[in-house]
C-alpha cells in the first residue's frame, strides 16, 4: 500500500514536471487556414524555446471570427484580411498588428492544356473553384477580377464571364486548393503561399500580372479575454521577430505591406 | 436531460421565428436553396424507391453465399462519416476518379453539378430505405402470397396486390427517414458537389455559409429545418403506430 502510494506520488510529480508546472502555459491560436503550414512550424519553434504548449485552430478567417463572436476562447487571432479582423478590435481583440503579406496565384492541374493564360479562364465549359465572398481569399479574388475589368485588357465583362465558369464557392482557401489538387477543377484562385511543396507536385501556376494582383495583409492580435496574456503577446512578438519572419518567408509569405 | 434535449430546438425557433422571418424566407438567397434542396431530395427519393426496392425484395426473399457480407456493405454508408462518403464519391465519379475517364468520354462531368448533389444524397440516405424495405418484405405473410398464387394470381399480381400493400407502411417509413437524411446531408455534398447558390447550395450548406456573414438567413433556415424535422418524425411515428 505504502509502495503504491509512493509510486503514485512519483507519477504525479513526473506529470507536473512534464507540463512544466506553473510556468508553462497552454496557448490557443485561431489562424486563417492559409497559415496552416507556416504557423504549425512557428508554433513548434515557439514551444521549444518557451516551454509553452500552443494549439492551433485553422479555418477560414470568417469562420474563426464567427466563433470568436459566438464566445469561443482563444488567446490569439490571426486573420487573412481586415474585413474579418477590424470589426473585432476593441471588443474581442485588443489591438491590430500586421505581420505578413501575400499575393494571389491562379493554379491549374499540372500539365493542364486548357488554361495557359488569364484569357483562357473565361473559355466556356471550364470549371473554376474560388472561395466564398466572406472568405478573405474570396474577397481578394473579386477585387482582382474588378481590376481586370477596369483595365479592359480582356474586355470589360471579364469578371462576368469568369464567374459563369465558377462551379463552387468554398469555405476556406485550402478547400479551394484541394479541388485543383484532386484534378476536379480546371483552375482556382489561391494565395501564392498555398502553392506549398506538397501542392506543387499536383499543380502549376498561371502567370498573374502584378498590376492585377491584390496584396493581402494579415493582421494579428491578442484577445481581450486571453487566459495566457503574456504568452500570447510573446507569440505575437515571435511572429514579428526575424526568426518568425524567416519562417513565414520560407512558406511563401511576403513582408507586411 | 429533457431540458438539454429541448432547449437548443426552442432557442432555434425563438431566434428564427422573428419579425423578419417572412421577408427573409422570400429572399432569393433562401428561396434558391429551398428550391435546390426540394428538387434534389425529391429526385433522390424517387431514385431510392425505383432502384432500391427490387434490391430490398431480393435480399428479403433469397439466400445466397456471402449475403451477410453484402448486406453489411450496403449498410456501410449509414455509419460512414459523410465527408468520407464524399471523398469516396469523388474518387469514384470525379474527373480523376475510378470511372472518371469513361464518364468523360460519355460527356458526363458529375462533380460540382446538381447531379452530384443527388448522388451524395442517394449514397448516404438510400441505406435507410433499404433497411426498412427489407424488413417490410420479410414481414409479409408468405401464406397470403401462397394462397393468392393457388387462386391463380401471376407473380406480378401477387406482388402488386399482396406483397406491396402489406409492406407499404415499412416502405413509406423508410422513405420518409431516407428523405430527411438526404435533406440534412452536408459533408458528402460540400466535398463532391461544392457550394454554389441556385445550383448546388442546399439548405444545410446555406446555413453553414450564412453563419459566416449574415446570420438572418441561417436562423430562418434553421427554424424551417426544425419544423420539417418535427413533421417528418411525427409522420414516421404515426406510420409505425398504424403498422402496429
Amino acid at each position: 500500500m505504502k509502495r503504491l502510494r509512493r509510486s503514485c506520488a512519483r507519477v504525479l510529480l513526473g506529470a507536473l514536471l512534464l507540463t512544466g508546472g506553473a510556468r508553462a502555459a497552454t496557448l490557443t491560436v485561431f489562424a486563417a487556414s492559409s497559415l496552416t503550414d507556416a504557423f504549425t512550424e512557428i508554433g513548434r519553434e515557439f514551444d521549444r524555446r518557451s516551454g509553452n504548449r500552443t494549439t492551433f485552430q485553422f479555418a477560414g478567417s470568417q469562420t474563426l471570427r464567427a466563433q470568436l463572436e459566438g464566445g469561443a476562447r482563444a488567446d490569439v487571432y490571426a486573420s487573412a484580411n481586415d474585413a474579418q479582423f477590424t470589426p473585432l478590435v476593441g471588443k474581442i481583440v485588443t489591438a491590430r498588428q500586421v505581420f505578413a503579406g501575400n499575393t494571389l496565384s491562379v493554379i491549374v492541374p499540372r500539365g493542364s492544356a486548357r488554361v495557359k493564360t488569364l484569357a483562357d479562364l473565361t473559355r466556356p465549359g471550364l470549371r473554376i473553384v474560388i472561395a466564398a465572398p466572406t472568405v478573405p481569399v474570396g474577397e481578394y479574388t473579386r477585387r482582382m477580377l474588378g481590376a481586370v475589368d477596369r483595365a479592359g485588357t480582356y474586355g470589360r465583362d471579364y469578371s462576368a464571364r469568369f464567374m459563369k465558369n465558377v462551379v463552387s464557392e468554398e469555405p476556406s482557401v485550402r478547400q479551394v486548393a484541394l479541388k485543383v489538387q484532386l484534378g476536379e477543377a480546371d483552375a482556382a484562385v489561391v494565395y501564392s503561399s498555398d502553392v506549398t511543396p506538397a501542392l506543387k507536385r499536383a499543380v502549376q501556376v498561371v502567370a498573374l500580372p502584378s498590376r492585377f494582383n491584390m496584396p493581402a495583409a494579415y493582421p494579428v492580435g491578442v484577445t481581450v479575454g486571453a487566459r495566457s496574456g503574456p504568452e500570447a503577446r510573446a507569440f505575437v512578438a515571435f511572429l514579428l521577430s526575424a526568426d518568425g519572419q524567416r519562417t513565414l518567408r520560407r512558406w511563401g509569405f511576403r513582408p507586411a505591406p | 436531460m429533457t431540458a438539454f434535449l429541448l432547449l437548443p430546438t426552442l432557442a432555434l425557433l425563438a431566434r428564427g421565428l422573428n419579425a423578419s422571418f417572412l421577408p427573409t424566407l422570400l429572399s432569393p438567397a433562401v428561396t434558391d436553396t429551398l428550391r435546390v434542396s426540394l428538387w434534389t431530395t425529391g429526385l433522390s427519393a424517387l431514385l431510392t424507391v425505383g432502384l432500391v426496392t427490387p434490391v430490398a425484395f431480393l435480399l428479403a426473399r433469397f439466400d445466397f453465399r456471402g449475403k451477410a457480407v453484402l448486406e453489411t456493405l450496403l449498410d456501410l454508408p449509414v455509419v460512414l462519416p459523410p465527408v468520407v462518403a464524399g471523398l469516396g464519391l469523388l474518387l469514384t465519379f470525379g474527373r480523376q476518379g475510378l470511372l472518371g475517364a469513361p464518364l468523360e468520354l460519355a460527356g458526363l462531368n458529375l462533380a460540382f453539378t446538381p447531379a452530384a448533389v443527388v448522388m451524395a444524397q442517394l449514397f448516404t440516405s438510400a441505406p435507410f430505405y433499404l433497411r426498412a424495405a427489407r424488413a417490410g418484405f420479410s414481414s409479409v405473410d408468405r401464406d397470403a402470397e401462397q394462397a393468392a398464387r393457388v387462386d391463380g394470381a401471376s407473380g406480378a399480381q401477387v406482388f402488386r396486390l399482396i406483397t406491396w400493400p402489406l409492406a407499404f407502411p415499412f416502405l413509406l417509413e423508410g422513405l420518409v427517414l431516407a428523405w430527411a437524411r438526404a435533406l440534412g446531408e452536408f459533408g458528402a455534398t460540400i466535398l463532391f458537389a461544392g457550394s454554389l447558390q441556385g445550383r448546388t447550395r442546399t439548405v444545410t450548406l446555406a446555413v453553414y455559409a450564412a453563419l459566416e456573414s449574415d446570420l438572418g438567413p441561417a436562423l430562418v433556415l434553421s427554424a424551417v429545418m426544425v419544423c420539417v424535422a418535427f413533421t417528418v418524425l411525427l409522420v414516421v411515428r404515426s406510420l409505425a403506430a398504424r403498422r402496429g
